[in-house]
């Protein structure tokens, strides 16, 4: 499950954020929301699971010139 | 893992977060406007001008005015030297900073729809939020 951790350092203000079990860029879209309510961050770094990108499955298709929903059952 | 990022000295970029922020350590009276002018506190009008005021008298006896300005990057404080170290025992802008986090916190937690789960390590708190 994708998951977002937050934490925040009460002391000095810090807060540090992230965001994990999303794999691709697709985490740049909760890395934009921080950065909306933030600003820059100091520091931002993409780890290994960033750059795998989302498996895509194939999916098989009659060639016969059958459509599929006339498939017997 | 796939996004680290850090922020220390953030700006306050957004006028709702930042009023709740506010009101969680207590400033419930905000003067709202444009290019308002801040006040000294013996009534003296400072240079300073800002969008977001909190009025001296709802600080302290001897304070001034608190001021956020509106900028492109987000609300900046004036806050003299005399609540800087006056203010919440000289740790405003901290409590500010980690006031705000909590609401972006929350924030974040509604719009992805997710669940929060909180925890406290000495002094640091940690909340993770699902989808």
């Amino acid at each position: 499950m994708p998951e977002v951790e937050f934490t925040i350092d009460p002391e000095t203000g810090k807060l540090e954020l992230h965001v994990r079990g999303i794999a691709g860029p697709a985490c740049d879209d909760v890395a934009k929301l921080a950065r909306d309510l933030l600003g820059a961050p100091e520091r931002e770094l993409n780890t290994r699971e960033y750059v795998l990108r989302p498996r895509v499955r194939p999916q098989l298709r009659a060639r016969s010139g059958r459509r599929d929903d006339q498939w017997p059952s | 893992m796939s996004k680290y990022l850090m922020f220390q000295d953030f700006v306050l970029k957004d006028r709702r977060l930042l009023l709740a922020a506010l009101a969680d350590l207590g400033y419930t009276e905000v003067e709202e406007g444009e290019v308002l002018p801040l006040y000294g506190y013996l009534g003296d009008r400072r240079p300073e001008t800002a969008e977001l005021v909190v009025r001296r008298q709802h600080l302290g006896s001897a304070s001034n005015d608190l001021g956020f300005a509106r900028t492109p990057e987000g609300y900046v404080p004036i806050v003299s030297d005399y609540d800087q170290h006056a203010l919440h025992g000289g740790q405003f802008l901290v409590k500010l900073r980690t006031a705000y986090s909590e609401r972006v916190v929350e924030e974040v937690r509604r719009r992805l729809r997710g669940t929060a789960r909180r925890t406290v390590d000495g002094s640091v708190v940690k909340i993770t939020v699902r989808f």
